[in-house]
């Protein structure tokens, strides 16, 4: 069984709490601008759509990494960068197809969803159960 | 695991693991200039220097460059011993007379009470310590554009016979990593000029703003096999466009009945 983080864009009403809960879980003081999670409204009226990393079974950010910084956690089952390794030379930022390796310009560092290391906050905190993190048979 | 002694206390670390992982990890604040994860370490800045000492030494000591020292059962080390402040009083003296208007270098001489250097500085001074941290990190991203080129008073980092580096793809690695800020690069327009040679810079389709250069989306879509046209657009704009086709996916699943 492995768990995986599910999105359901149609249960999402923009209210935003999955960005604040995510800058106050990875940065000190809250601000929305340090989210790896971003509802955005996808031209479609009342429809938003939280982008996140997706995870992706062979990322672009793994193969554009020229130190391997960014490596599988096999047991969250996701990718995550040891921003030790990272030189920032902004490779992964550039390819990720989804927008989801981000560069944190105040800290100086290179940011994506690590899930938490297994329990994402988001999840807990989205009203409309439009963010689950739950197993699912493989 | 292996278990040392650090300033009196028993810490277990992994076997093959460099001294220094070991006394970041305990939060001992020892001070390195050339050392950065993704490379192999060096021992050039000389500053991460340790007292080592066993059991059956008999009281003998040695220094030795945590960031080479792999850690071995049975070792007792010592951090801030009076010699070691005086031994890295001397390292950051000399390199205040090599770089005397480094704030970087200022301020770790100051931790350590050394405000001006007693040795004659000199004549022609500049930001470089010849740590090879750039080098090091360029060769490790596989491009090699630079090296160490001369020696003794003339060794410098330099791209290859100092004309404009062939195989630089103006990454930056270099200099967001260097320690004292020495490698200077110029981003104007859309031109980014660093080591002599200009790069264009990639500009998002849609917003105008500026990405990697041209050179380097050549070379990941080339080694690295990730499809040219994920450099047309910045991750704003990818993001947007993400949130455009699985919105459109929500749509069509919530019309089709299911």
């Amino acid at each position: 069984m492995k768990s995986r983080f599910i999105v359901t864009p149609i249960l999402c009403t923009g209210c935003r709490t999955c960005e604040l809960a995510c800058s106050f879980t990875h940065a000190k003081d809250g601000k929305v601008g340090r989210s790896r999670i971003y509802p955005l409204n996808g031209g479609f009226k009342d429809l938003y759509v939280p982008v996140v990393c997706l995870q992706c079974e062979d990322p672009a950010c793994v193969k554009s990494c020229l130190v391997d910084a960014i490596y599988f956690n096999e047991n969250t089952g996701a990718y995550e960068i040891n921003t030790e390794i990272c030189v920032r030379c902004m490779a992964c930022v550039a390819a990720c197809p989804f927008g989801c390796s981000l560069f944190d310009t105040q800290q100086n560092l290179v940011i994506k969803c690590d899930l938490c290391g297994g329990d994402p906050v988001c999840a807990h905190f989205c009203p409309t159960k439009a963010l689950t993190y739950k197993s699912i048979a493989v | 695991m292996v278990t040392v002694t650090i300033n009196g206390k028993l810490v277990r670390a992994k076997e093959g693991e460099m001294l220094l992982a070991v006394l970041r990890r305990e939060k001992i604040d020892i001070p390195a200039l050339c050392h950065h994860e993704a490379v192999e370490p060096y021992g050039a800045c000389r500053l991460c220097m340790v007292e080592i000492t066993r059991k059956e030494w008999d009281g003998w000591k040695n220094m030795v460059t945590s960031c080479l020292y792999p850690v071995a059962d049975g070792l007792i080390i010592q951090t801030h011993t009076t010699d070691l402040i005086e031994l890295r009083k001397t390292i950051l003296d000399l390199y205040l007379a090599r770089c005397p208007n480094t704030p970087e270098i200022q301020d770790l001489a100051a931790q350590y009470g050394v405000m001006q250097t007693s040795y004659e500085q000199v004549a022609d001074p500049n930001d470089c310590i010849l740590c090879g941290l750039c080098t090091r990190i360029c060769d490790r991203m596989g491009f090699s554009a630079i090296s160490a080129v001369n020696r003794g008073h003339g060794r410098e980092i330099a791209p290859p016979l100092k004309n404009a580096p062939p195989d630089c793809v103006g990454c930056l690695a270099c200099a967001l990593n260097c320690p004292t800020n020495y490698i200077k690069y110029t981003d104007i327009g859309h031109t980014r000029e660093i080591w002599g040679r200009k790069f264009e810079l990639l500009r998002d389709a849609k917003t105008g703003q500026l990405t990697i250069t041209k050179e380097f989306a050549e070379y990941l879509s080339k080694h690295r096999v990730i499809p040219q046209d994920y450099f047309d657009l910045n991750d704003e704009s990818h993001r947007k466009e993400t949130a455009l086709s699985l919105g459109k996916i929500a749509i069509w699943s919530r019309e089709v009945p299911q």
